[in-house]
């Protein structure tokens, strides 16, 4: 498997604070990549700066060899990279199927006319299980369906990779089986996967490779079962002197 | 497209009734002829409106505030008398010139100024307005405070923009009004629309699924100062004369409130509320201007705070979801209430 995304000693500083350092991982063709940490460990400031959000402080992004570093956010649906964001930003006046449609209307589809941007809409929300809402307005629904929503939004950008900010928080754990048979779904059609999450449960499940971050430093990477298992993550997580928890 | 109106009773009766209002419209202005109070009633209400549609494309559609819309029409106006007064140029040669020059001003300044979000770049535009008015005030070529005159004209005349029969121009501001609704009708349903529906919605959205907000901002105050432009030019065209106080902050918020209170998330909204503001102002003031000076601005301003107060959505927000709303398309128009309308009487 080759890397298509490829991060080179990523760092990034908020006034002197360092938030991110010296980061460097790789996601492969195909895979679903996890990156787990505690709370504050840098997560989202690194998945914002893959994504364009945040401009890094040093460091370089690869997106199939090509050097990405310091593109706009905007610039990388075109290149087929969507992403779904932690806190969840239905359009919250506009219909499921309008978000979606819009999603469609731009990205890769570049849907011609209106008919067209909605019946790939419908296409998709079909596939994520959000027909039944599509008339719904974005804001009225509850937090499972709009994290479904962020998803469907994203994919309609018809993307070869996702990066899925915290998908599942929130979520009970019927609806979380739901989103890793979805995420699962949608990696078998083929589009790589990145994602953020707390819920080891799904990381176990879904993920080849997991990135450990903590205090904004990569601390480990490996299988679920290496990470888990690896000394620094269990001190990182339950403290010095934990119990063994292995197996 | 004839089979989709008339695939339904409902699409039938709407169809019909839109035809029956819009037949109303054209023949009203004949029985009117010898009251051009009211025709200028009208024709007002049409001009406001379709500022106010202008308008909506930017604060409605995109969720940038502008209170300085009035001087996007202060530039057409101007830039088109300056045309004929100084130039000689014939009216219909300087609409397009007054177009051109109002989408290049606003399009340069503007395009610095969206990297300001919310209140500040609202500020911005009363800023801008202001700065226009003070410019015009104290440059001789534009008249200063004076204002400038378009030359007068006997009787009706096409070539020159100008009729001594109201009718005519009651034609075509209503033609203009249903003109700009139609394309904003059209920017809605569209790739444009829904750029500026999500950036309206959030911003990072716009950018996660590859809208440049910059990009589409600019594009949405170019066309919205456009059209505006073309109002100017109207409204230069019929009163014949205009001075700096066409670009004063109060006729900027003056064109906004049609869009807020017929419901700015609706293309419909300036047109609904346009029609029945004017008609509102312009009654109180008829009514009771006479007996206390001022009177009629203090009712007009109650009903614009009940308005806000109670129905923040407006005119069109409250009827979406309304029982009139079931009534009206339900009973009146025939129309089977689907999913939408079983959710409305919830």
């Amino acid at each position: 498997m080759s890397a298509v995304l490829e991060v080179r000693g990523l760092c990034k500083s908020f006034r002197g604070l360092k938030a991110v350092s010296d980061v460097s991982l790789t996601a492969e063709e195909g895979a679903i990549t996890g990156m787990i940490g505690p709370n504050g460990a840098g997560k989202s400031t690194t998945f914002n700066m893959i994504c364009g959000f945040y401009p890094p402080t040093s460091g370089q992004i690869f997106y199939r060899g090509r050097d990405i570093t310091g593109l706009r956010a905007y610039q990388f649906a075109d290149m087929g990279i969507a992403r779904t964001f932690q806190i969840m930003k239905p359009l919250g006046n506009l219909t499921v199927l309008d978000n979606v449609a819009s999603g469609a209307f731009f990205g890769r589809h570049k849907a011609k006319s209106l008919s067209q941007a909605r019946e790939i809409a419908e296409g998709i929300l079909e596939f994520t299980g959000l027909t039944a809402r599509r008339d719904v307005l974005a804001r009225e629904m509850g937090t499972p369906d709009q994290k479904r929503l962020e998803v469907a939004r994203a994919l309609a950008t018809k993307p070869d990779m996702l990066f899925l900010d915290e998908a599942m928080a929130g979520l009970n754990p019927t609806e979380t089986e739901d989103a890793i048979a979805l995420i699962r779904r949608i990696n078998e059609g083929g589009v790589t996967i990145f994602l953020i999450e707390h819920i080891m449960r799904a990381v176990v499940s879904l993920c080849g490779k997991v990135v450990v971050l903590h205090h904004g430093e990569k601390i480990a990477e490996g299988t679920p079962e290496q990470v888990m298992n690896d000394p620094y993550v269990m001190e990182v997580y339950l403290g010095k002197g934990a119990p063994n928890v292995k197996g | 497209m004839f089979r989709t109106i008339f695939s339904s009773t409902f699409r039938r009766r709407a169809a019909a009734a839109l035809a029956l209002l819009v037949a109303v419209m054209l023949v009203l202005p004949l029985t009117l002829s010898g009251m051009p109070y009211i025709q200028n009633v009208f024709i007002l209400a049409f001009y406001m409106t379709t500022m106010s549609l202008a308008w909506n494309l930017l604060g409605g559609m995109t969720g940038q505030n502008s209170i300085g819309h009035a001087c996007f029409m202060g530039i057409g106006a101007y830039t088109s008398v300056l045309c004929v007064t100084q130039f000689g140029m014939n009216p219909w040669v300087s609409l397009p010139i007054a177009v051109l020059v109002t989408a290049v001003i606003t399009g340069l300044v503007f395009s610095q100024c969206f990297i300001l979000r919310g209140p500040y770049f609202t500020l911005v535009t009363i800023a801008f307005a202001e700065a226009v008015r003070q410019i015009i005030l104290n440059w001789d070529f534009a008249g200063k405070a004076i204002g400038v005159g378009l030359p007068y004209v006997r009787g009706n005349n096409w070539l020159l923009f100008s009729f001594k029969d109201r009718a005519i121009y009651y034609y075509i501001a209503f033609a203009m009004m249903v003109g700009v609704y139609l394309i904003m009708k059209r920017i809605d349903n569209s790739r444009l629309g829904f750029a500026l529906k999500t950036i309206r919605e959030d911003e990072d959205v716009a950018a996660a699924i590859g809208i440049r907000p910059l990009k589409y901002k600019v594009i949405a105050v170019v066309i919205s100062a456009s059209v505006s432009a073309v109002a100017g030019f109207f409204y230069a065209c019929y009163y014949r004369y205009i001075d700096p106080n066409i670009m004063l902050q109060s006729a900027s918020v003056e064109l906004v409130l049609p869009a807020i209170i017929g419901g700015s998330a609706f293309v419909e909204g300036p047109l609904v509320g346009g029609i029945l503001m004017v008609s509102l102002s312009e009654y109180l003031r008829n009514t009771f201007g006479g007996i206390l000076p001022g009177i009629n601005l203090i009712l007009y301003a109650v009903v614009l705070i009940v308005v806000i107060r109670f129905r923040p959505t407006g005119i069109l927000g409250w009827y979406s979801h309304s029982a009139f709303r079931d009534f009206l398309e339900g009973r009146v128009l025939g129309r089977n209430m689907d999913k939408n309308g079983k959710e409305a009487q919830s």
